[in-house]
């Protein structure tokens, strides 16, 4: 499993969405009522536009709260998107209901982070990779068990003495693998992978992740890998989005925005993390303060709140995603003048090496840092 | 006049007195020197339906005054038992056997009374889940200072003086210690906790999985606190954890668990960088790197099995069963911990390691043993 091979442009497109919005409505209480206000709903996920092909895994990372799952569970319609449209090969799923959304949910399937809440206790392996079959009205008893014989095949699972074992009779990545197996019997088309390997031990994380690969390839599954740990992200996926405050910062071959992140943000969430190389402790700058509240949304950049190069500009217009070299898309102003020459009254930030003002350990970006040049 | 340090509960300055007070309590606490700790043949075992049951058996290790271990291993090796016990805070019917010398003196099976002179003074624990170990109907300054309270002779109004300082410490606004942990993110939660855990400057910090569950960017500046925090106060520490990476960048030493036994020890460098133990190598290469530019990818390659049921635990080498260099000795024999330089292992073919290196980087080498689901 080394980095994935280039995905071909012309494959078929199996999920679009286009500007995207998840909003929750806040709960409106006695006061509010009274008064008339309407409670202000929070944008977990705010404008996303992304497009996964057949045999591709597109990796979504992001620090907690940011919106990842929430874009995940809402492009398997798990909740309905405020605005914007989801498209399931060309066709407009976004607000379908009843008997279509029933149907498109055979063809979408989430798996989620943790294998001993997602397994109910009380079935056997069998029953619960049989359940979504029940459901969905498919085959008689013998048919069915065939299927599910067959998606234990393919989690690598011998159905011989496992098939009638309880989820407490297995492993966490056994239990992970199940519930891999629970996503496939339907045969969908596009799989969500919700933090897939968090909650494994990192001895067996590896072979899950090689098993999604793996099945991609071999039965043509467009993948969504959600993860905040980033490394993975690295051996599985072909492309990468990068997500803050409820939309894409940065995208691009993973590659490409693992070895050479362009967003500030991207910059420091790959600074986070720690190298494996014992006695060398990087100089990291530190990225302070947290995620702004998806309640209030900042009118400009919306990491603009803890960028170290943010000016006036960042903080009056939100930069648009410009398209870098190779399908690189960042959203800054640093590599997008377009802002700046429609404000040429508001200072424009630009790249340079940050440093730390030692009285007030505010980061400020200096001058030019060959960093930015290479 | 009104206050406006914090506008929500009006924070008022502390008073001359107080202040007197805690600069002696400061200074106190400062001279306390970093602690050395010794587990010797450390052995626990639970009586349960099914049998006695070996958590953790015969580990030994040291920690040299001012530096930083790293316990790391999968979940159910038993790297939180061991701290947990040297806590004292393991269930009552535990069977603890083996010593563990701090400063020299014996702290397993101390009574209740003796214990509150360790835990806290000397030796304090970072839990593994701060929303957890947070009491909810408490102010968090309330429960910094209570435990100052418990072991000082000081004030209340130098206790939370004190408290104020260790905010400052792990970067917290003062005024925030009249919240309730609910309001708190969990970063801060995290930072709160370790702000409880230094209060009295003990010499011997034990971290529990201080960073687990936490995004990378706020792992990065917890980690990067305790770091700064344990160069500043001096104290030792030892850090619990699965992420072997954090290890690399932040102890001196580490120690490998697999299944309650110690696989490996050692400086950290040597032991990552030619590691003895085929356990260490299996999960050196089934940790995620991140790509560098010019170096080739090595492969990510999962250890296949599992860890064996510990009631009945196999004979000879505990990793056996996982191990693609296994040969019929190692599933008879108990191996012996082999010293070779300053690593330790436990393996009988500890000879053939540089050989063992180079087949374990082969994914090839690993599926070979796929047939055990």
């Amino acid at each position: 499993m080394s980095t994935r091979h280039a995905i071909d442009p012309s494959a078929p497109l199996v999920i679009e969405a286009q500007d995207l919005k998840t909003h929750f409505q806040g709960r409106s209480g006695i006061l509010s009522a009274l008064v008339g206000v309407k409670p202000p709903s929070a944008r977990a996920l705010d404008g996303v536009d992304l497009r996964i092909r057949e045999r591709e895994i597109v990796g979504l990372v992001g620090e907690s709260g940011c919106g990842k799952s929430t874009l995940g569970m809402t492009l398997v319609r798990m909740y309905q998107p405020t605005d914007g449209q989801i498209l399931y090969r060309g066709e407009d799923i976004t607000k379908v209901e009843g008997r279509r959304l029933k149907a498109y949910r055979h063809s979408a399937q989430i798996i989620f982070q943790d294998p001993y809440s997602s397994l109910n206790p009380r079935l056997t392996i069998g029953q619960v990779i049989e359940e979504p079959l029940i459901i969905h009205g498919i085959g008689t008893a013998a048919e069915r068990r065939e299927k599910v014989i067959r998606a234990l095949e393919l989690v690598r699972i011998p159905a011989e003495g496992n098939i009638d074992r309880y989820p407490s009779d297995l492993s966490g990545g056994q239990r992970q693998r199940v519930a891999i197996a629970r996503a496939l019997v339907l045969e969908p088309k596009f799989i969500v992978a919700d933090e897939p390997v968090s909650m494994l031990d990192v001895s067996i994380q590896a072979s899950v992740l090689e098993l999604l690969d793996e099945l991609s390839r071999e039965l043509g599954l467009a993948v969504l890998y959600i993860s905040h740990d980033i490394a993975t992200v690295g051996y599985i996926c072909n492309h990468v989005a990068v997500m803050y405050l409820g939309r894409i910062v940065e995208e691009g071959r993973s590659e490409d925005v693992l070895m050479r992140p362009l967003h500030p943000y991207t910059q420091r969430l790959m600074d986070a993390i720690p190298r494996m190389t014992p006695g060398e402790t990087p100089e990291r700058i530190e990225l302070r303060g947290d995620v702004p509240s998806p309640l209030a949304v900042p009118p400009g950049c919306r990491f603009s709140s803890r960028c170290p190069y943010a000016t006036a500009l960042c903080e009056a217009v939100e930069p648009a995603l410009s398209d870098q070299a190779e399908a690189h898309r960042v959203r800054c102003h640093i590599y997008d003048d377009r802002a700046a020459r429609a404000h040429p009254d508001l200072p424009a930030p630009r790249a340079g090496k940050i440093t730390e003002v030692a009285e007030t350990g505010a980061l400020v970006a200096a001058a030019e840092d060959a960093r930015w040049q290479s | 006049m009104v206050a406006v340090a914090s506008p929500r509960f009006g924070q008022r300055p502390a008073s001359p007195a107080t202040l007197a007070e805690l600069e002696k309590l400061t200074e106190r606490l400062a001279r306390k020197p970093a602690a050395h700790l010794l587990v010797d043949g450390l052995s626990i075992g639970y009586s349960t339906l099914r049998g006695r049951f070996h958590a953790v058996e015969d580990v030994s290790f040291e920690v040299p005054a001012g530096t930083n271990l790293g316990l790391v291993g999968e979940s159910g090796c038993g790297k939180s038992t061991v701290v947990k016990t040297l806590m004292g805070l393991q269930p009552e019917a535990t069977q603890v056997s083996g010593r563990a010398l701090l400063d020299g003196q014996n702290i397993l099976g101390l009574d209740e009374t003796a214990l509150r002179d360790v835990r806290w003074k000397r030796m304090s624990l970072i839990t593994q889940s701060a929303m957890n170990s947070l009491d909810p109907v408490y102010c968090i300054g309330d429960q910094i200072s209570e435990a100052i309270l418990a072991h000082e002779p000081v004030s209340k109004a130098t206790a939370w003086a004190r408290a104020e300082q260790m905010f400052a410490l792990v970067g917290l606004p003062a005024g925030r210690l009249y919240e309730f942990p609910h309001m708190f993110s969990g970063g801060m939660r995290q930072r709160a906790v370790i702000a409880m855990a230094l209060a009295l400057n003990a010499g011997l910090l034990l971290a529990d999985e201080p960073t687990t569950a936490l995004d990378p960017i706020m792992q990065s500046q917890i980690m990067t606190r305790i770091r700064g925090i344990h160069a500043h106060l001096r104290c030792s520490m030892i850090l619990v954890t699965h992420d072997i990476a954090v290890v690399a960048e932040t102890c001196e030493n580490i120690v490998v668990m697999y299944a309650g036994k110690v696989a490996e020890s050692g400086p950290t460098a040597e032991v990552l960088e030619s590691p003895l133990h085929p356990y260490t190598m299996g999960l050196k290469n089934a940790f995620p790197r991140l790509p560098e530019r010019g170096a080739p990818r090595q492969p990510l390659i999962s250890i296949p099995g599992v860890v064996p049921n510990l009631l009945l635990p196999p004979a000879g080498c505990r990793f056996a069963s996982r191990c693609p260099f296994a040969t019929e000795v190692c599933h008879r024999v108990t191996p012996p911990v082999v010293q070779v330089g300053a690593q330790r292992a436990a393996c009988h073919h500890t000879d053939r390691a540089a050989e063992f290196r180079v087949a374990a980087a082969r994914p090839e080498t690993w599926r070979t043993m796929r047939g055990a689901v």
